[in-house]
Order: C-alpha cells, then structure tokens, then sequence
C-alpha cells in the first residue's frame, strides 16, 4: 500500500518541479522533462535516473499516481505511460508554494532592513 | 541516418544499463524509461545534434539512479558489505601511500590485493559478530580480538616469507584454534572469552616451546611481539567475560 504524505516537509527541487509540470494535467516521462524544461526557462534539465527515482518515491508518497496507457496525438503512434497529481500531490504543492512565500517574506523583509 | 543507426544502438545500451535497476524499480518504470530515452534521442536527431554527449550525459545521470535505487532498496547485509568495501578501500590508502613514500616498500599488485581482502574479511567479521549483542564489552572484545588476529596472522606471514621456517607456520594453530572456538561457542560472550583465554595459553605456550632460532636481539623483539599478542588476546578475553557477566545480571 502506498504511503501517504502527511507530513509537509519542505520539497525536495525535483518533486517541486514534477509536481508543478503535473499540475495542468496528466503527462508522460518525456512530456514532464519538456515541461520541466519550460517552467524553468531551460534552466533545470532532468535526466530520467532523476526524473523516474523522484517518481518512485512520488508514488510511494501517494503525490502522484499512474494513468492509462496511450498514444500521445502530438508524437509517434506508441503508447506511453501517463502520470498525474493525486489530492495529496496538489495539497503538497500548494503548502510548498505556501511555505516559499513565507520564506520570500521573510527574505524581503531582511533585505530591506538591511537597505 | 547515421543519427538513426547511432540511436538504435544507444537505446539498445540504454535498455541493457537499465537491467542493472532493482527488478520492482524495472518492472515499473523500465518501460517508461526506455521510451524516455527514445523520445530524447529522436529530439536530438530532429535537432540535428550529436548524439554522442546527450547518450554519455544521460548514461551517467541514470547510473547515478541506479546505485541510488540499489542503495535504497539493499539490506542490511549488503550495505554492511558496501561501507566495510569502502572503509578497506580507505585502509589500503595507509599501504599504497606508503609504498609511494618509504623506500624499500615494493609490494606487488597481489600483495596490495591480500591486503585489501583481508581488510574486508575482518571488517565483515566485526560488523556481523558485534551485532550480536549490544554491550559495549562485547563489541570491544570483537574488535580487538579481530586487530590482534589481523596482526598475529599478517605478521607471521611476513615473517614465514622472511625466514622461510615453516616450524613459524604453528602461529597460525592460535588463530585457528579462535576460529573453532569462536563455532563452538557460538558466538555466546561466555564461551568467547574461554576461546580468547585459550588462545593467549596457546601463543604463550608456543613462545615458550618452539625455538625461534633468531639471534640475541631480535628474540628480544619476538619476545616482546608475543607478550604484546597475549596482552591483547587476554584483554579480549576480559572484555567479554565482563560483558557475559553482565548479560547475566
């Protein structure tokens, strides 16, 4: 049985940027590296060691789950794995947005004092 | 279409590294993976770009995940085996550096290769004996019990090689007799120190009986050497009498 994540403990880079690419919907491996790749304007390249450990450990956290198997209409005719958000994946998303904003709070504050 | 060729070989080699996944790693994601991989390379190809650095990149960046998944799901006895590998790795440093450094220390790479063995095997002795129980006297009386068996039986090796007089071969009978009493006492902190206190008896006996047929100064030495080792097998032995005791209590 899956494990699920009840404890908000802060994210690790690779699970922020899985989750965020799920966020809009089911994707595949590949599709999740595009995305990745997009939301961090290029800057972060995740390989599939990274990729696929990050979602074993994802899964096992009940944060994402397997969808069915088909063809993607943009790509070749073969039939890909998808993956998606569970509710504990999104609840975990949004915590860590949450707790990035009381960190910039924070961070801003510091700065400005320090101005 | 040499970037095609190039491709099905790469994801053939790229199919082939991720067998080296955990079997439940594999089966679940080993099938994504490699289409992963396909995907990345026809990028590349339509991109017109080498394939040569992405495969490389790739290759490392998922043999990274593979020790990492392997490390994860090892038991305790294979990560037992993988810290006392890499501490006798770091052990073997003290005599490759030496080599370098000290004039006269030309070990061959078999030697270096005994060495590094029997490292392991006494680090694997220690790891799965002290588990055995807690007490602080027993895991104490393991490891010098194994750091005096270490030195008596590489010194006497030297020593066998130096003086070619195998009458120096009945050292070995010490450690062999620690062995049969180690069996017999299964391990147990009573009959572990009755094993050590035999041994030191034997070594004693041994020094007193056997001539050494060195000249004056360096039977000084032996004597000194064997009085060291009789010290140490005592001490072991009193290390785990204390820590039988206390089980007792």
């Amino acid at each position: 049985m899956a494990k699920k994540n009840t404890v908000q403990a802060p994210l690790t880079p690779a699970v922020l940027h899985i989750l965020l690419a799920l966020s809009t919907g089911e994707r595949h491996g590949y599709g999740i590296m595009k995305q990745v790749e997009a939301d961090s304007q290029g800057k972060v390249k995740m390989g599939p060691g990274t990729l696929y450990g990050s979602m074993s450990r994802m899964m096992e956290a009940g944060l994402i789950r397997e969808s069915a198997k088909r063809v993607d209409p943009e790509m070749d005719d073969e039939r890909r794995i998808y993956y998606q958000l569970t509710g504990a994946g999104r609840a975990a998303l949004k915590a860590e947005l949450i707790r990035y904003r009381g960190v910039v709070a924070v961070a801003e504050g510091r700065l400005a004092h320090g101005q | 279409m040499g970037n095609n060729v190039k491709g099905r070989r790469y994801r053939k080699c790229y199919a082939n590294l991720l067998q080296l996944y955990p079997r439940a790693f594999r089966d679940r994601f080993g099938e994504g993976m490699a289409q992963t991989f396909h995907d990345l390379c026809r990028e590349h190809g339509d991109a017109g770009r080498g394939l040569f650095g992405f495969a490389l990149w790739t290759f490392c960046e998922t043999l990274v995940g593979i020790v990492r998944e392997n490390l994860m799901r090892m038991n305790y006895l294979g990560k037992t085996m993988l810290r006392v590998a890499f501490m006798s790795l770091g052990l073997l440093m003290v005599p490759l550096v030496a080599s370098q450094v000290v004039e006269g220390w030309n070990w061959k790479p078999g030697g270096f290769v005994i060495v590094y063995v029997l490292f392991f095997v006494t680090g694997m002795a220690y790891a799965m004996i002290a588990r055995k129980m807690g007490a602080w006297s027993y895991k104490a009386g393991v490891g010098v019990a194994l750091v005096a068996g270490f030195a008596l039986g590489w010194s006497n090796m030297v020593h066998v090689a130096d003086s070619e007089n195998p009458a120096n071969l009945v050292y070995y009978s010490v450690l062999v007799l620690g062995i049969v009493g180690a069996c017999l006492a299964r391990l147990e902190a009573r009959g572990l120190a009755r094993t050590l206190f035999a041994m030191a008896a034997t070594l004693t006996l041994i020094a007193v009986i056997v001539p050494s047929g060195a000249p004056p100064y360096m039977a000084r030495n032996m004597a000194i050497g064997h009085g060291l080792f009789v010290v140490l097998f005592t001490a072991s032995g009193l290390l785990f009498r204390h820590a039988s005791l206390a089980e007792l209590k």
